[in-house]
């Protein structure tokens, strides 16, 4: 059995009860509580913490903190010895908040990610254990190694942030996360990640490899201690929850909205694709915009960030026609094409 | 395709109707089509060789003729029998000889009909083999050229437009059809549909199958785009550029007043009918007449030609409309006649009903009344008489003449030309040979009378010369053939006489024009004349005030010359006709009446050119005639070049200050801090304009380029400085906030003016010296504007052919239902 907590030594603090609504108000409700400002310096912390442990990687880190800061959940995909759990555990150490981590197997089952009710022999009564989702960051490592039964357990999770077992409902705390790995399904021992579990992800982010120059470096860094063991975490908990709501506040205007709608939709008459995204996926698109124009400083989304975040917040829901796959039309390609021929939305005639 | 191919040819066969005078060859031509259709389908379904193909083709044709043209000969009516082949090459030579003997358009003989099926119909072989089956549709197009190309070659003003249109648009229905042919062979187009219909949507509704994939659609959309347009450019272009034909768009114009519009008169090549006429071996009697004239009639004539185009004489476009219809009236006075003694003539005349074609009536200038039947019209200012439809062939008319009877003293003496007669008949284009203007200066060194100067050419031409009559030369086509005439050869016949020497007496400053028509022929009984095709003239006029038209006579008389030409009295050099000196010094006193001449003397210089005195008189009056005639459609064409030229620039001009001025008010006098929407206008319009500034000098301006993403890209193309930087970027940041942002700009417009120009300049800066001024005169961004208008009416147009497609596809399923009824009323009950 695979799952636990994480033995390293950071900290990891035990499940925080689940705060109501109220509690969560008082917390964030100021609403300038923390301004732009406030968000850039904290968010340059975490990213310098990050970037300090994966090098040379600017662009997957901004990304990952995006994600973070849009609510979602970000499914790190490559090859194996890229650095995806790297990234996932320097993340998570970087925020002072609950991580566990969950190594996905094939004897995998869904009570172990979710809990399970056992008996109390003094009690004499059912008593909840709290399964490894109840933390602020979940990392599932290498998620397409268990059967679809088992990745299904984290569906209800992920979207409602809550967990149901045995007809009681557990809320989840804020922020929640899940940083998922997988291996290309190419890869042996790999199930595919079911449509509607992949539909949760905000994004997908590849790692590639590093550069020559980065790869040097990494030599010398890691050759005598993993870096990650001099992280320490640079952001709170609270910290983050407030630049959530920073960045709810994030003004969208409509010809923006417009062309996230009419992105979205070329996917489902694209004539590569067999399944277009949902709307869901023009919900995180522009969830993600908000976060990521936050990251550069901007109090308005522009059709750029759209654009950038476009492959990483779609291409992973689609699902290419036969033809595509043979001719090796992938929906990176199509996406990045539908972003080149659209038009911006500009002032009119 | 068999189908598609019959139709392109016979669309192209439809641009042969100019040649023909009546319409029922086209039945032949659509005949024949089918039967090589029909024939090529046979091939084809037997499975022939190609070979074969067109042979089999070229048998179902002959079937057709000879049944429709020697059914009566043959075998059962249809099968060809030595005898109808041997009638079929008689009527063939028969319509041979018929083409040969008149100018098109051509009366349909049987001959003729025959000849125009037949060749239709071997057109129709070729196209059948090359695009049905060899499946080259575009080669089939060069038969199909060829064959538009006969009337192009046969008539100056060619075939119509809408010909032109109809046969272009067959070959490209042709090419359609071969293409959608090609593309089906491969099957239905894979993967075009949007949904496949693998991942169904809860909820929705099962999609119709649209009836082309996208692809297809939008790939046909622009087909016919291209098509539409091609052949809208080809029809249009050529009736806007000045100099291709004759008489401008769709030859339409007029006055307007008048019965039914006015109509532009065409008819054949009156000097190529001269030509024949004079070169006929039969010599045939064109017409009988009766002259009451005493002194002997004067020449019949057909034509006035008063232009001459630097190749050939010609006559300007006639405008009829139903004003100019004789109808018996009297016609007014002839220009310029005044004192001088006329007498009164009538002539009555019979043309022989074998003439054909003759549209205009051969008349004794200058008619003042002529009763003829039918509808005859009057060109006032040159007195010829025509018909838009009826021949003078069989016709007696009768025409009372007014015969101006000048001395040479009259016409020495003659005064001033009217501003307007100078302005039409003395132009000669630019390009005349030098030479030719010195040689007639030469000729007429010594006259100094506009007289004496056509007296001494007519000497030149028939006397001291050298000149040789001689019909075997070829009819001048072109300029130089007259000067080589003129200069080198001097052989030639009555046209090139006629015509050099009208040319000479416009150099010289006299108003002249050709006239075409017949000499008077011979007398076979007192006071009746006969004249025959070999009398067959042409002659130069000049026009002295007073006098108006008179005849001179350049051509050879007699044996060595054109039989029946008579020079008249005052044309003939002075020597021994002291009598007639008195006789014209009588006659003086009257002649300056022109009151066009009010300050000079007439009897002080004799010459009404010269009396201006000093050389920049008649130097200004010719070159304004030259110049100011000859020039006024090329300077109406140069203008509306200019203008077409300059419009881009121009619509980039107003464009621009159109987008300035809309925040002119408020950038002007609005407070910086005010709450407005200026800002995001001045921002748009900054914005607006740099991207129009970047099209213009050859940017590439991405429609998916946010104002950040385009700004970086022009910075990464354009050698900025650091203020340049600054400006671009403060134009894309203002944009950018007035687009997306709650904040708006902060940038007043003034600032944002000069950082457009700043970028401007930028833009000028990094590209090549061509492309700057490309952005100056012809800006690209203009154009795109036009484009896209032109796109939306085309794609509107195509629009409405697919509704009128769908809507023949319905009425197809109706006929379909109509036709199933039957059977359904019999599986009831």
């Amino acid at each position: 059995m695979a799952v636990g907590t994480h033995g390293d030594s950071f900290m990891e603090t035990d499940p925080p009860p689940h705060r109501g609504p109220a509690a969560r108000r008082d917390q964030g409700g100021r609403g300038g509580g923390r301004d732009l400002d406030g968000l850039a310096q904290v968010a340059n912390k975490i990213r310098d913490a990050v970037e300090s442990v994966i090098e040379g990687k600017p662009k997957v880190v901004r990304l990952a903190l995006t994600v973070l800061l849009a609510e979602g959940h970000v499914l790190i995909e490559d090859v194996p010895g890229v650095g995806k759990t790297m990234l996932a555990k320097a993340l998570a150490r970087s925020v002072d908040c609950s991580v566990r981590r969950v190594q996905f197997t094939p004897d995998l089952l869904p009570s172990d990610i979710t809990g399970v009710s056992a008996y109390n022999q003094e009690l004499r009564e059912f008593e909840f254990k709290p399964g490894p989702v109840f933390a602020n960051i979940v990392v599932g490592d290498e998620i397409n190694r268990a059967s679809p039964k088992t990745q299904s357990a984290l569906l209800e999770c992920m979207e409602e942030r809550q967990v149901t077992v045995d007809g009681v409902t557990y809320g989840l705390e804020r922020p929640f996360m899940v940083i998922a790995t997988q291996n290309p399904i190419e890869m042996e021992g790999t199930y595919p990640l079911p449509e509607a579990q992949r539909d949760r992800f905000t994004a997908r982010i590849s790692m590639g490899y590093p550069d020559a120059s980065a790869e040097l470096e990494m030599l010398e860094t890691h050759g005598q201690a993993s870096p990650l063991d001099r992280l320490a975490p640079v952001a709170h908990a609270e910290d983050v929850r407030e630049l959530i709501d920073v960045v709810r506040r994030q003004h969208v205007a409509a010809p923006v909205k417009q062309y996230a709608v009419d992105l979205v939709a070329a996917t489902r008459t694209h004539p590569d694709l067999r399944l277009g995204a949902s709307p869901r996926a023009t919900l995180h698109l522009v969830r993600a915009a908000r976060a990521y124009a936050a990251l550069d400083d901007r109090d308005y989304v522009v059709p750029d960030d759209v654009q950038d975040l476009a492959v990483p917040v779609l291409a992973h829901r689609l699902l290419p026609t036969a033809e595509a796959q043979v001719e090796r039309r992938h929906p990176e390609h199509v996406v990045a094409d539908l972003v080149r021929r659209l038009p911006v939305p500009g002032p009119g005639k | 395709m068999t189908v598609m191919a019959g139709v392109a040819t016979f669309t192209g066969a439809v641009g042969l109707y100019p040649l023909f005078a009546e319409g029922g060859w086209l039945w032949g031509a659509l005949g024949s089509v089918i039967a090589v259709g029909g024939g090529g389908m046979l091939a084809r379904r037997l499975r022939l060789p190609a070979v074969l193909n067109p042979l089999l083709g070229l048998a179902a044709l002959l079937l057709y003729l000879n049944a429709v043209h020697a059914g009566a000969q043959s075998w059962l009516g249809i099968i060809p029998s030595p005898a109808s082949l041997r009638y079929l090459g008689e009527v063939a030579a028969d319509g041979w000889h018929a083409a040969n003997r008149y100018a098109a358009p051509v009366p349909l003989v049987p001959g003729i009909a025959l000849l125009a099926a037949g060749g239709v119909g071997l057109v129709a072989v070729l196209v059948d083999l090359l695009a049905v089956r060899l499946r080259r549709a575009a080669p089939a197009g060069l038969p199909l050229l060829a064959m538009y190309s006969v009337p192009a070659a046969v008539r100056e003003d060619g075939a119509g437009w809408a010909a032109f249109g109809l046969g272009a648009l067959g070959f490209l229905a042709l090419l359609m059809a071969d293409a959608r042919e090609q593309v089906g062979g491969w099957g239905r187009l894979v993967g075009s549909a949007p949904w496949s219909g693998d991942v169904p949507m809860a909820g929705t509704e099962p999609e119709e199958p649209p009836a082309a994939g996208p692809r297809g659609g939008g790939l046909a959309a622009r087909g016919w785009r291209i098509a539409c347009a091609a052949v809208a450019v080809a029809v249009l272009v050529p009736a806007l550029v000045p100099g291709l034909q004759p008489r401008g768009m769709f030859g339409l114009g007029g006055d307007g007043e008048g019965g039914g519009g006015a109509q532009t008169v065409t008819t054949p090549d009156p000097l190529v009918s001269l030509k024949r006429e004079l070169t006929r071996l039969d010599d045939s009697i064109v017409l009988t007449y009766r002259s009451d004239d005493p002194d002997g009639p004067d020449y019949l004539r057909l034509y006035a030609l008063d232009r001459f185009d630097g190749d050939r004489w010609t006559y300007s476009a006639l405008k009829s409309s139903g004003k100019d219809r004789l109808r018996g009236r009297a016609l007014p006075r002839p220009p310029g006649l005044g004192l001088v003694r006329t007498r009164q003539v009538t002539t009555r005349v019979r043309v022989r009903p074998e003439v054909r074609n003759m549209t205009f009536l051969p008349l004794p200038y200058a008619p003042e009344r002529v009763s003829v039947e039918g509808d005859w019209r009057v060109h006032a200012p040159s007195r010829m008489v025509y018909s838009l439809r009826d021949s003078a062939g069989g016709r007696s008319y009768t025409v009372r003449s007014v015969r101006a009877r000048p001395t040479a003293g009259d016409l020495a003496t003659a005064g001033n030309y009217p501003a307007e007669i100078v302005s039409l008949y003395t132009a000669v284009p630019r390009n005349v040979p030098p030479e030719i203007r010195a040689l007639a200066g030469d000729i007429t060194a010594d006259a100094a009378t506009a007289h004496g100067q056509a007296v001494a050419l007519q000497r030149w031409f028939t006397e001291t010369g050298g000149f040789l009559y001689d019909l075997s030369a070829p009819a001048p086509q072109h300029g130089s053939d007259l000067a080589d005439f003129l200069l080198r050869g001097r052989r030639g016949y009555c046209e090139q006489f006629a015509a050099s020497f009208a040319l000479m007496a416009r150099l010289l400053g006299i108003p002249s024009r050709v006239a075409m028509g017949y000499t008077p022929g011979t007398q076979v009984r007192p006071g009746e004349w006969v004249v025959r095709s070999r009398d067959a003239h042409a002659w130069p006029e000049l026009y002295f005030e007073g006098s108006g038209w008179v005849r001179f006579e350049p051509t050879p008389a007699g044996t060595a010359g054109q039989g029946t030409a008579v020079a008249p009295p005052y044309s003939r050099p002075a020597t021994g006709s002291g009598a007639q000196q008195p006789d014209a010094g009588s006659i003086e006193p009257g002649a300056p009446g022109p009151e066009d001449e009010p300050t000079a003397a007439p009897g002080a210089s004799a010459d009404p050119r010269r009396d201006g005195g000093g050389d920049t008189g008649p130097a200004g009056v010719r070159d304004e005639g030259d110049d100011g005639f000859a020039m006024v459609p090329w300077l109406a064409a140069g203008v509306l070049l200019a203008l077409l030229a300059a419009a881009p620039m121009v619509v980039r001009a107003l464009t621009r200050r159109r987008r300035w001025a809309v925040l002119a008010p408020s950038g002007t006098g609005g407070t910086p801090g005010a709450v407005s929407p200026a800002p995001a206008v001045a921002a748009h319009a900054a914005w607006r304009e740099m991207r129009a500034d970047a099209l213009d000098h050859g940017f590439e301006w991405r429609a998916s380029d946010s104002p950040r993403a385009a700004a970086r890209r022009l910075g990464e193309l354009l050698e900025l400085d650091e203020e340049g930087t600054r400006a671009l970027g403060r134009i894309a940041r203002a944009e950018e906030l007035a687009r997306y942002s709650r904040t708006r700009p902060a940038e007043p417009a003034e600032r944002l003016r000069t950082d457009v120009r700043t970028v401007r300049e930028a833009f000028a800066a990094s590209v090549g010296r061509r492309t700057r001024w490309r952005a100056r005169l012809l800006p690209p961004s203009t154009v795109a504007q036009t484009r896209e208008s032109a796109r939306g009416a085309a794609d509107r147009a195509a629009r409405i052919g697919e509704r009128a497609g769908a809507a023949a596809r319905r009425l197809g399923g109706l006929a379909d239902r109509v036709n199933a009824l039957p059977g359904r009323l019999r599986r009831r009950p």
